[in-house]
């Protein structure tokens, strides 16, 4: 055991902050659910490419550096210390880039991680339908094989970028007498082909964050089936595993969080309650504690561990501490905590933040659904 | 980064908690309630035979020198099992302290050592009753400035009812010939302050994770409504929520511990950091396993309340919630620079 850097780790993180130091961005980028936004955060994609900061965990082959996760964790320190911008491509580099890893062809491999890497391909996840929210088995969105290609017909919704997005991978029923978790197959497609149509759906802040996309005969090569014919449910569950439970949120951002909420109440200590007090000191606790279990994962993974039901129990952990940290600056800011202008205290963007927080313990599976996971699979209690 | 346990270390972790196993039953500990003495000599020896007692003593006076991160793994294991003797508090902070007391107090005590026949007691304000004095052989005393070694001859002291019976604990009345120093007395008391709350921390984590597994089999084995309570997802997310709470204070422990072995300049803040989190975890499963348990939770004859009871006292003994919060909010707001994403480790 050595809970410390060692200096080969160090002399990394030093690299990575004189990176970003001379490459992020010095005015904000536009709200990356807008399209000018949106294209500014491609851009930034691709200066992080050129950099080959796209995901150092990856093989240099796809553009990454062949480092460990303990790096990638430090990157994460990094990135959210120089207040870089939001990751337009989160979806294709922590969720889709690790399952194409584990279960994509070499030519699958080669087409998607690079393009993924440079920004031309910006991805979105299609799970979700109307009628398969938390039920994800109960999907509908049928795809025929048809000779070299499947043909598809259904809807999907809620899937976040999908407003300007690319591509989009997801589950569809391949087998169309199957049932629940039988007959689903893994499918990428382009977010271009005739008979998509993609209307975007205002979010809480009216932004149209996520979208419904409507398949209407649309017509994908074979080629872009992730895995086999079937197989789906499994690659599907693999991408809401570890890697999902790690990358989807590391813990820089809720540290540099609980620091920034750290920061207000200094400033405004002298107009708030000494309640308060306890609150900032569960952001730090909470926060810290969150760090400290993932670099403990982290370590049990390179030790040659692997981690399931797990990812459940921080699922829950950051979806409440976040909620829990925005709700505090709120109350630390008083009657400005309605102001959604600009302001001297960053009001707006502590209100934004507050509004995203109630999406945390909803998306990526529901904090109630997690905790039926919690109790059957690592509790051993019955269904 | 490796922040992974070594063989060695889960060796002994799983050598005490099969000890544990076959000596410190909860009929065992019954039998100490019913007898008025929870102190099993037979264990005790067993403890010592099994290199547990001085484990962390110095080489040169016979210890094996282990580090902290091994003794709160095995302290943890202690609180799975509810053990009544004063392991934890002879080896965390008695042993732990040896180098840093006053050489008059160090000498005087091991003179009284006989490592494993005896047990040397601790009394501070902030465990102000110390245990088992009658089969110790003198006691550690902590006031505001000095910190004192006493005989047990030069004791009078008298027995008074914790609510935990498996603790005996001791109102101390007068003392003679006392040894006494005011010398290094702030780094000492840091120093025991810290090792307090994170013995306390441990014992709490692995208590929470023993009502929870007491939990989990009374909820599969009772059934209601046709069917295992276990199976309704109301009390599915009682003690998922149990569940969430330990895995996050679990870690705290670790860090904390190992920060106490590189003499971390860090490590008070980290100790109340694993005292916080793991008295919350406890608490919850405190709350939540009786819950499950409907009125057999309530009951004398449940031996979930074995359990319950002695974490309710290591909540409130070596500063409980609210004083590690004040710690903390102390430290931060007094290096707000030195928060947040870089400085963790
Ligand atoms: C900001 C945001 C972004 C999203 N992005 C995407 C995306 O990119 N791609 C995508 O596919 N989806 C996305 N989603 C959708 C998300 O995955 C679903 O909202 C989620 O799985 C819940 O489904 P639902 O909304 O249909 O709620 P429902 O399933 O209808 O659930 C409503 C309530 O009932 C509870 N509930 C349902 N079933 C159970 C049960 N068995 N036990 C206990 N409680 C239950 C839920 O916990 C919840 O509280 C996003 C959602 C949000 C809010």
């Amino acid at each position: 055991m050595k809970i410390k850097f060692t200096k080969e780790e160090n002399t990394f993180r030093r690299e990575v902050r004189s990176w970003l130091e001379s490459h992020v961005p010095k005015k904000p980028l536009l709200s990356l659910d807008t399209k000018e936004g949106f294209e500014q955060h491609r851009e930034w994609e691709r200066t992080l490419n050129q950099g080959n900061w796209a995901m150092v965990t990856w093989p240099k082959e796809y553009g990454g550096r062949g480092l460990d996760l303990i790096q990638w964790l430090i990157f994460e320190e990094e990135y959210y210390r120089a207040e870089a911008p939001t990751r337009v491509n989160q979806n294709g580099v922590f969720l889709l880039g690790p399952t194409l890893m584990e279960f994509g062809t070499h030519e699958q491999k080669s087409k998607f991680l690079n393009a993924m890497a440079t920004g031309d391909h910006i991805w979105a996840q299609g799970w979700s339908e109307p009628g398969a929210g938390s039920d994800m088995a109960a999907i509908r969105t049928t795809a025929v094989l048809e000779g070299d290609h499947y043909k598809i017909n259904g809807q999907k919704t809620w899937s976040s970028r999908a407003t300007y997005a690319d591509w989009t991978f997801g589950l569809f029923r391949t087998d169309l007498e199957s049932e629940r978790h039988r007959g689903l197959s893994f499918i990428l497609v382009p977010l271009d082909l005739p008979g998509i149509t993609v209307r975007p759906i205002p979010q809480l802040d009216g932004e149209p964050g996520f979208a419904e996309i409507y398949f209407d005969d649309v017509e994908v090569p074979v080629e872009n089936l992730l895995g086999g014919d079937g197989d789906g449910w499994k690659i599907a569950m693999a991408t809401a595993g570890f890697e999902r439970g790690l990358m989807l949120r590391s813990p820089a951002r809720f540290q540099q969080t609980a620091a920034k909420l750290m920061e207000l109440y200094l400033a405004k200590q002298d107009h708030c309650s000494p309640m308060i007090q306890a609150k900032i000191v569960e952001a730090w606790a909470q926060s810290e504690s969150y760090a400290l279990s993932i670099y403990h994962t982290a370590s049990k993974m390179l030790a040659g561990g692997s981690i399931g039901s797990e990812s459940s129990l921080g699922k829950i952990f950051w979806s409440e501490l976040d909620h829990m940290m925005h709700q505090t600056a709120l109350k630390i800011l008083g009657a400005s905590a309605e102001l959604s202008q600009e302001s001297q205290d960053d009001a707006a963007k502590w209100i934004k933040g507050f509004m995203f927080s109630y999406a945390g313990p909803i998306y990526a599976g529901t904090n109630e659904i997690q905790k039926n996971i919690i109790a059957e699979r690592l509790l051993g209690l019955p269904k | 980064m490796n922040f992974i346990f070594t063989e060695e270390q889960m060796q002994f972790k799983d050598a005490i908690k099969s000890f544990l196993i076959d000596e410190c039953s909860p009929k065992s500990i019954r039998e100490g309630w019913d007898t008025k003495k929870s102190f099993n000599p037979d264990r005790w020896k067993g403890l010592f035979e099994l290199g547990v007692l001085n484990s962390n003593l110095p080489e040169d006076k016979g210890g094996l020198g282990m580090d902290q991160v091994t003794l709160a793994l095995m302290v943890e294991e202690m609180g799975y099992a509810g053990l009544p003797e004063p392991v934890a508090e002879q080896t965390f902070l008695v042993n732990d302290l040896i180098s840093l007391l006053p050489k008059d107090i160090g000498k005087a005590i091991e003179e009284t050592y006989d490592a494993g026949a005896k047990y040397i007691s601790l009394a501070h304000p902030l465990a102000p009753n110390p245990l088992f004095i009658a089969d110790s052989a003198g006691l550690i005393l902590f006031d505001d400035s000095q910190c004192k070694f006493i005989a047990k001859e030069d004791l009078n002291f008298e027995i008074i009812a914790s609510n935990d019976p498996s603790r005996e604990i001791y109102k101390i009345n007068s003392t003679n010939n006392v040894i006494s120093s005011a010398e290094n007395f702030e780094e000492l008391n840091s120093a025991v302050s810290a090792r307090g709350a994170l013995m306390t921390a441990a014992l709490l984590i692995g208590l929470a994770q023993k009502m929870i597994d007491l939990s989990s089999a009374y909820v599969l084995d009772r059934t209601q409504f046709g069917k295992p309570i276990g199976s309704f997802q109301a009390v599915k997310h009682m003690l998922a929520d149990v569940a969430v709470k330990i895995e996050f204070a679990k870690p705290a422990v670790y860090r904390a511990a190992y920060s106490l072995s590189e003499n971390n300049p860090k490590s008070a803040l980290h100790c109340a950091h694993a005292k916080l989190m793991c008295a919350q975890a406890a608490e919850l499963a405190c709350k939540n396993s009786i819950q499950a348990h409907g009125a057999m939770g309530y009951t004398w004859e449940m031996d979930l309340h074995i359990y319950m009871r002695k974490a309710w006292s290591m909540m409130a003994c070596w500063g409980n919630e609210d004083r590690q919060q004040d710690i903390i909010f102390k430290t931060l707001s007094s290096t707000s620079e030195e928060l947040g994403v870089l400085y963790t480790f």
